[in-house]
């Protein structure tokens, strides 16, 4: 284990057509087949790519929020730049818990790599410049001039001052599309406290106070255990730059400056929390793996773990009931008879939820994840198990859609990664590398876009420019 | 703003301010003027793709079943706060705020697909659209005759995206599933919250996330979409989104680990696990201990964010102890469990007798990067978040004053902004069926008695 090109996944092989819809009537899978033929993944290589022709630079570094960008933008095929400072982005260097072990070696110059980065470097190629330097900064303008988009995540501020800001490139090439990430913003009273870093936006945006369990259950407020703003600023970013494409394609022939933060994309999706706040003052409390506005629809321990079990309207609620009844017929009858609980509302205040979900747990302790899947299914209830990772990768649906895959890079081997959800009948998003070692494709970039030759490759790098 | 001005010597901020700033947002054009986008779609996944291009500037028509509305305009925290009226048929119900967010700036009409009337209205406009969502279970559309392959025939310009849970083809093609199930299955769930040895469970995050980001990533296929037709091909296509998907591209390194190590990522609550000190802690002193809002009485939590050893020396420093140097002074030393379940508990000693915002000033005045863990009050007056147009009140033309969030991201030439939070149900049947349609009064109010629309 750990050897370049080896790779545990998949454990089983992934469902063969004719074993996924054995047995179902043509006249239900005609539809299916259909949907198949025209999105599965294994098609995708040979479609056009939608945004093939758009050259991006990602200038952002430290921060996974740019590179998330760049990534929704490379996977659906935009030529895309990283720029990083000649020692390397210090994201490279992140592993868990500082495991050294787990970082993954390309097979040409065996430079280590942190899996968390590398899952974001995908269909990039990686060059350096040393934006601190004057020279540098010259060749960005170079750059700036023939790309389309670029992305950048320096304090707010730094671009601008060092003459290479949206102020002076828009100048020079009047079509970019320039986009600054980042936590908090580059402007307003607390720009000058940005926290580099998620959770900073989760904590500052509201989320985190709404998230785990009451103090009164013994919880606490809770961070996403991911980089969760960094995945949603980022794809508000990309959202952003791909609408100011179309809008210069189509009506300005200019670019534009976007401004794209973590805590602000939160903000704008964060249910009702600020409707609520303003029509009488409520905080929104921390309700654990409950819900606030619906019964059932909550996370559960069961017997080997956690499920999630969901039905908030009478006909599901009856069939709930009834799938516990047939094991439990005492259970059953302790909810169905409570007249307090046969209305829909009636079933929402606190109390009557601590009854519900007491009464269901009592049945599932006696039932696996999987038994009680399969119990509610036979009433038609949506269900399901918290999956582990693990689990999710081996997950047949998932294995046989292509969510979960495994690219045999040509520098990393083979890497299991999650796959863009953009399934498209015609332009689907798709991966064609991992990752890039540092500075990588200097030797591509530079002469093919600056007409640099290898001597003048050698130059910049002595002189700490690349 | 005019780009005429020499904003040369003006200072960055200043000029930021005036290029994003929201009082300036309506005089700017919408990028997707002249756009029409119908809305087929329920609860939030399928609405909240539809509305980033109603914020945008498309005209979204929202389709829903005549007269009382989707599922989701009932759906409201703990059933009490309603907006009035939920249409002119139900003058006394409300709709519940779990709709708000989802629907800002759409026009909303009723229709009936069950009827042969309702299936050739929606025909007809989606013969007049760039893009339509929707969200039912895989195949309905295509039986009923409304689906990407008859619509593709009416319009093949069209950009078709489904949002949905578990996508139309494989094992779990008929499976339902909601955002809470799509957390679970995708597996972030199982990765964030407190470890089982510290009395923690997976949590989920409160947030719809799986539904309103997997709206937003659904909008970004679509976007790409018609950046393709419009500049290379001039044509529609169908666009397949699954949350659940979703929720596996945004795993970081949990696969890649388990794929090459056989290592699976597990949960380790507010702290990180690739950053130390990086982490929230418990300030034990209330920053509103005389308020009567448990959620204000409860102690305060703050992130503190010193990995780098320059900072992590100087929060020794200033926690005065620097004892802590002698064997955490590297970020290798600081990364390990052991040292994480140490540092973090040492910091909460001295954190112990402050409030967050004590703590907070301390840390900023010696340059350490930190961040209160705010409510949703604290964020809602806050005002950074308020100068920014990040929430903010509107005056709504159906239901007052209400305090909404602001736009998804900010742009200087074509902002998207928020016009209106959302109308009844049919509110728009008149304006829609007329303008697109031809229908005249009679021939609307004869559709509405028949439920059609």
């Amino acid at each position: 284990m750990g050897d370049n090109g080896k790779c545990l996944w998949p454990l089983s092989p992934a469902a063969t057509f004719d074993e996924v819809y054995k047995g179902a009537p043509e006249r239900e899978i005609e539809y299916n087949r259909f949907l198949e033929s025209v999105m599965h993944p294994r098609e995708s290589g040979k479609k056009p790519e939608a945004l093939d022709g758009i050259r991006v630079l990602d200038c952002s570094t430290g921060a996974i929020i740019g590179h998330w960008a760049s990534s929704m933008l490379s996977e659906l095929g935009a030529e895309t730049i990283q720029i990083e400072p000649p020692e390397g982005d210090e994201l490279r260097k992140l592993t868990p818990f500082g495991r050294k072990d787990w970082y993954f070696k390309d097979k040409e110059r065996g430079e280590e790599i942190g899996m968390h980065f590398l899952h974001e470097m995908r269909n990039k190629q990686s060059i350096t410049l040393n934006l601190e330097t004057e020279k540098g900064r010259t060749i960005l303008k170079k750059l700036a001039a023939k790309a389309d988009v670029l992305i950048e995540n320096a304090p707010p501020g730094q671009f601008d001052a060092w003459g290479i800001g949206y102020r002076q490139l828009s100048k020079i090439n009047p079509r970019l599309v320039y986009c600054w990430v980042g936590q908090k913003g580059q402007w307003g009273p607390d720009k000058d406290r940005p926290g580099e870093l998620e959770p900073t936006a989760q904590c500052a945006c509201g989320f985190t106070h709404g998230t785990g369990f009451p103090k009164s259950f013994g919880g606490i407020p809770t961070r996403s255990g991911l980089w969760m703003c960094d995945h949603v600023g980022g794809t508000t970013a990309a959202m952003g730059i791909i609408t100011a494409l179309i809008y210069r394609e189509q009506v300005s022939r200019k670019g534009q400056f976007i401004e794209a933060t973590g805590a602000e994309a939160i903000i704008r999706i964060l249910d009702y929390n600020w409707a609520w706040y303003g029509m009488d003052g409520s905080i929104r409390p921390r309700y654990g793996n409950w819900d606030l506005a619906i019964n059932i629809y909550a996370v559960n321990p069961v017997a080997d773990g956690y499920l999630m079990v969901g039905g908030g309207h009478d006909r599901l609620w009856y069939r709930i009931w009834k799938t516990v009844g047939k094991d439990r017929p005492d259970l059953e009858e302790l909810i169905v008879l409570d007249k307090s609980l046969r209305v829909v509302t009636g079933r929402l205040p606190h109390y009557a939820q601590v009854k519900t979900y007491t009464t269901l747990c009592e049945w599932g302790k006696d039932n696996t994840r999987q038994e009680a899947e399969d119990k509610l299914l036979e009433e038609e209830v949506a269900s399901g198990g918290v999956l582990y990772i693990d689990e999710v990768a081996e997950y047949p649906h998932f294995k046989y859609r292509g969510h979960v895959a495994v690219i045999d890079d040509a520098l990393y081997g083979k890497v299991l990664y999650g796959t863009n959800p953009i399934f498209a009948e015609k332009t689907p998003a798709r991966l064609k590398w991992i990752g890039r070692p540092v500075g990588y494709d200097n030797r591509d970039v530079y002469p093919r876009l600056l007409g640099y030759t290898k001597k003048d490759l050698s130059s910049l790098s002595k002189e700490g420019v690349i | 703003m005019s780009n005429n001005v020499d904003y040369g010597k003006q200072s960055f901020e200043k000029y930021c301010e005036e290029t994003f700033g929201i009082k300036n947002v309506f005089e700017k054009p919408e990028a997707f003027k002249g756009y029409r986008v119908l809305s087929c779609t329920q609860y939030i996944l399928g609405p909240a793709a539809a509305s980033y291009f109603a914020e945008l500037g498309a005209e979204v028509i929202k389709i829903e079943l005549p007269k009382a509305g989707e599922p989701m305009r009932h759906t409201t925290p703990f059933n009490e706060p309603f907006l009035y009226p939920l249409s002119r048929w139900y003058p006394d119900k409300g709709t519940g705020l779990g709709f708000f967010g989802a629907n800002p700036n759409e026009y909303f009409v009723g229709l009936d697909f069950h009827k042969e009337e309702g299936k050739e209205i929606m025909r007809a406009l989606a013969a007049k659209s760039d893009l339509m969502v929707e969200n039912y279970r895989p195949g309905t559309f295509d039986r009923w005759g409304i689906g990407y392959r008859q619509l593709k025939e009416v319009n093949p310009r069209l950009i078709y995206l489904w949002e949905g849970g578990f996508g139309g083809f494989g094992p779990g093609r008929s499976r339902a599933s909601y955002d809470i199930l799509g957390q679970s299955q995708g597996g972030n769930f199982s990765i964030t919250g407190q470890p089982a040895d510290m009395h923690g469970h997976p949590s989920k995050h409160t947030i719809w996330l799986a539904d309103y980001w997997g709206g937003m990533m659904g909008a970004t296929g679509a976007l790409a979409a018609i950046y393709w037709r419009n500049n290379k091909s001039g044509q529609g296509q169908m666009i397949e989104y699954s949350q659940v998907h979703g929720v596996q591209r945004q795993l970081e390194y949990a696969l890649p680990l388990w794929g090459k190590f056989g290592v699976v990522r597990q949960r380790w609550g507010n702290w990180d696990t690739e950053l130390s000190i990086h982490g929230i802690v418990m300030c034990g002193k209330s920053s509103y201990p005389d308020s009567d809002n448990p959620q204000e009485q409860e102690e305060g939590f703050i992130l503190i964010s010193a990995y780098k050893d320059a900072d992590f020396a100087r929060l020794a420093e200033v926690m005065n102890r620097t004892d802590l140097l002698d064997n955490y002074a590297t970020h290798e030393a600081r990364i390990t469990p052991e040292a994480q379940k140490y540092l973090y508990a040492e910091i909460e000693k001295w954190t112990a007798d402050k409030t967050k915002e004590e703590v907070a000033e301390i840390l900023h005045s010696h340059g350490i990067n930190c961040q209160p863990v705010y409510n949703s009050k604290e964020v809602a007056t806050n005002p950074h978040w308020q100068k920014r147009g990040a929430i903010t009140w509107i005056d709504d033309p159906s239901f007052g004053d209400v305090l909404t969030q602001g736009a998804f991201v900010h742009m200087s030439d074509t902002p998207p902004r928020i016009k209106w939070a959302f109308k009844p149900v049919g509110a728009d049947n008149h304006y829609i069926y007329q303008k697109l349609l031809g229908f005249d009064d009679g021939k609307i109010t004869d559709y509405e008695n028949r439920g059609i629309i």
